[in-house]
């Protein structure tokens, strides 16, 4: 029976102390593993290991000598720095999209909304913007600067929260919504936090409650137009080493270091009681919510969960190029990220994160290059970088009639897409199976003469649909019941 | 909708009968549903002695699920009381009946399972069944996000204990095959084992025979003869096989558009003329 078995000793320990011997138990069993694998997948392995070794050690090769056989010995530019730098921060915002819309199965086309308030937290918390006062704390600013200026290692967190409470914010009133209205309502805020962002740059409003009066004039809040810079890079103390545009290979490393922060965060939630909620509440909301799962809670905790990786996305961005502006959050952002989501393989880490180099690639780099190929055969040709969107367009509609599930598919996503196409001939052979026990069923029954009352129920699997389906209150969730 | 209630029913009595005797599970009085202008459940009152295996019948339409939906919180009731040990699912605030979200319902311990199988079919079997035991797991995201001690205890304990149901069910070494993959009868049991993650003291089974054939069938009612003995569980069965109601229900109750036209013993509604009246026809219960 269902009983536990008690162990004498707990194998998991307590606390933090626990936790860390936990992941030093991890981290020291790290040679272990790889030597097993090696033992029983070994090309797989090896294969791995190289393709990890040229990633990781790709842009200090790439600042050595790669980038000058770029254009000269391959046939296609290798990226850049600042191209790798993005591949990062869209990595993260697509394991975080991964979350909401792989995950838990919620259509978000606004996420460029919790990118643009990570930026911004960034922009506030790390630049001259408000320069009536001067806060000055562990930065790479002399003490008395105008401004605010905390660490990039406090900002961060910082974003998180900040991201994490608007995706709640907007989330607690939307997630009753479904399919196509809850899309609706994220592509206003997507649209809508811009817009404030742009236009906050001379707020006058008058507040008061009793004896308690806010009046504010002529205040420029978020920059405007302009934005907000310049805005602090991030900063290494005591290794000295500053993270932004024109520091080389630096900041792939910062952002290496966040995706990989990232990707653990997402596969931990992915393989917990979380994971198994929103799994659960996409194949099937209302069985779900009936076997005790908090569907609200749990979808308002994807909602959150995916916009504080935005957060991280935006801050590093922000950080990384030194100022914001409004302009950088189109919805044409959103679009990339989600594109980026279904290409590489919708609910798959490793398949968005491949989405994303991919994608971010053409980009920044493949596009552009074209360009200017052609510019050189044909000028008066339109250059192909303007059109990106185009692309984007025709490989999506590529990708959906030929490998729907993504480059690197999610198992069970991947089933769900062909169940469509087979739902049909299934339905219809488990009718014809139920039909046949059913008749097998009566004839036992007539053969027993003990029974009074017959079979007089609807066929097997059809549903009691009779008041439900013609009264007007009723919902079509409620009809499937 | 339509502006006007018919207001053809008397304001149900709101007052809980004294139990007629035992411990009861579940006590409903004066339970109706209305939707538009159709009553579909009208001034129904059920009692579930703790511990027996009570059956629902009735032909199509007659208010079956409709009652089932009520006591899971996924329908709220036009009027009436319903109360589950010693807790109200339904509740009038502000003049306006209000009922228990369904996964808080599933948290006091009812269990169900469907009508139409709904199992999550592209997680495996046992994944299927640790979902059950989600609601009296508590590790929160944190936790899973760090995988912390605890967590990682809760975890192994919840895949330990998921297991042992799927023994239960004669399921273990199709623990990692995806749900849908299972073979029909298969998946009926998986559904039981899911409720029974939940860690129900009323077990609802919507139609649990249904598309099964003659051996299948007295398979699931020795089953749930035997969940009752080892579980201690009450168990709701909606049931069309009158071989499997009759067999093995303390109690049945007989409803016919939405009310109550029989209850008793299995023998004593077989012998009732209106329950003859409802399912064969006036004819049938003259002769």
């Amino acid at each position: 029976m269902t009983t536990l078995v008690v162990k004498d000793e707990d194998p998991y320990g307590h606390g933090i102390g626990g936790w860390l011997s936990h992941v030093g138990a991890v981290l020291f069993g790290i040679p272990d593993t790889y030597r097993r694998e090696l033992r029983l997948h070994r090309p797989r392995t090896i294969a791995l290991t190289i393709m990890t070794v040229i990633l990781v050690t790709y842009p200090i090769l790439n600042s050595m000598f790669l980038a000058s056989f770029s254009r000269t010995v391959f046939p296609l530019p290798l990226p850049d720095d600042t191209t790798v730098t993005f591949m990062m921060i869209f990595g993260i915002m697509a394991i975080g999209l991964n979350i909401v819309a792989g995950f838990a199965g919620l259509l978000d086309l606004g996420y460029v909304a919790f990118y643009a308030i990570g930026a911004y937290t960034a922009a506030f918390l790390a630049s001259p913007h408000w320069g009536s006062i001067s806060i000055v704390f562990l930065a790479n600013v002399p003490q008395g600067f105008p401004g605010i200026h905390l660490p990039f290692w406090i900002i961060v967190p910082i974003a998180i929260l900040i991201a994490g409470t608007f995706g709640a914010l907007l989330g607690a009133p939307t997630l009753r919504l479904r399919g196509d209205y809850l899309a609706i309502v994220t592509l206003g805020f997507g649209e809508i936090v811009p817009v404030v962002f742009r236009n906050l740059a001379d707020v006058t409003f008058n507040f008061s409650l009793g004896p308690l009066t806010l009046a504010v004039e002529h205040v420029n809040l978020t920059g405007g137009p302009l934005g907000i810079n310049p805005i602090d890079a991030p900063y290494l103390p005591f290794a000295n080493v500053i993270f932004n545009a024109s520091a080389g290979y630096a900041p792939v490393y910062l952002g290496m270091f966040l995706l990989v922060f990232a990707i653990l965060f997402a596969r931990n939630l992915e393989r917990s009681r979380i994971g198994r909620a929103w799994m659960a509440i996409r194949e099937d909301e209302l069985a779900a919510e009936m076997m005790g799962v908090n569907t609200l809670r749990t979808k308002l905790l994807a909602f959150a969960l995916g916009a504080s990786f935005a957060g991280i996305a935006g801050s590093l961005q922000a950080s990384y190029l030194g100022a914001t502006t409004s302009d950088f959050f189109q919805f044409s952002t959103s679009i990339l990220v989600l594109i980026m989501v279904i290409l590489g393989g919708i609910g798959n880490i490793w398949g968005v994160l491949l989405g994303a180099v991919a994608l971010t690639y053409v980009d920044k780099t493949f596009l552009p290059y074209v360009g200017q190929q052609l510019q050189q055969i044909a000028p008066s040709f339109p250059n192909p970088a303007q059109f990106n969107f185009l692309f984007f367009g025709l490989i999506l509609v590529a990708m959906m009639r030929f490998r729907p599930e993504g480059f690197l598919p999610n198992r069970q996503r991947a089933a769900e897409l062909a169940a469509h196409t087979q739902a049909d001939v299934e339905a219809k052979v488990d009718q014809i199976v139920a039909v046949d026990s059913q008749a097998e069923t009566e004839a036992a029954i007539d053969a027993d003469p003990s029974i009074v009352l017959d079979n007089t129920g609807p066929p097997p699997g059809q549903d009691e649909t009779g008041p439900d389906a013609r009264s007007p209150e009723t919902t079509d969730e409620e009809r499937e019941l | 909708m339509s502006a006007v209630e018919p207001t053809g029913q008397p304001a149900a009595n709101t007052v809980v009968r004294p139990a007629a005797g035992g411990d009861l599970l579940v006590r409903s009085s004066g339970v109706t549903k209305r939707f538009g202008g159709l009553v579909a459940v009208n001034n129904v009152d059920f009692n579930i002695p703790r511990g027996s295996i009570v059956s629902l019948i009735g032909p199509n339409g007659a208010g079956k699920t409709t009652f089932f939906n009520m006591i899971t919180g996924f329908y709220t009731p036009t009027s009436g009381e319903i109360e589950f040990d010693g807790h109200p699912i339904v509740m009038k605030r502000r003049n306006k009946m209000r009922s228990l979200r369904p996964h808080e319902v599933a948290g006091l311990g009812i269990g169900r399972t469907f009508q139409n199988i709904r199992l999550f079919g592209t997680m495996t079997a046992l994944d299927n069944v640790r979902l059950g035991a989600n609601v009296h797991l508590k590790s929160r995201w944190w936790d899973a996000a760090l995988r912390t001690p605890g967590m990682l205890r809760e975890e192994a304990e919840n895949r330990e204990s998921s297991m042992d149901l799927l023994r239960l069910v004669n399921l273990e070494d199709r623990a990692h095959a995806w749900a849908r993959s299972l073979p029909y009868g298969d998946q009926r049991r998986l559904e039981i084992a899911r409720a029974l993650a939940t860690k129900p003291k009323l077990l609802l089974l919507d139609e649990p025979t249904a598309g099964m054939n003659a051996s299948e069938t007295r398979d699931m009612t020795t089953f749930i003869r035997r969940l009752r003995s080892e579980l201690d569980l009450t168990v709701l069965l909606i049931e069309h096989d009158m071989r499997v109601v009759m067999g093995i229900s303390d109690r049945v109750t007989v409803l016919d558009y939405g009310t109550v036209i029989a209850e008793g013993t299995p023998t004593e509604v077989r012998r009732n003329p209106k329950v003859i009246e409802a399912y064969l026809g006036r004819g049938a219960a003259d002769t």
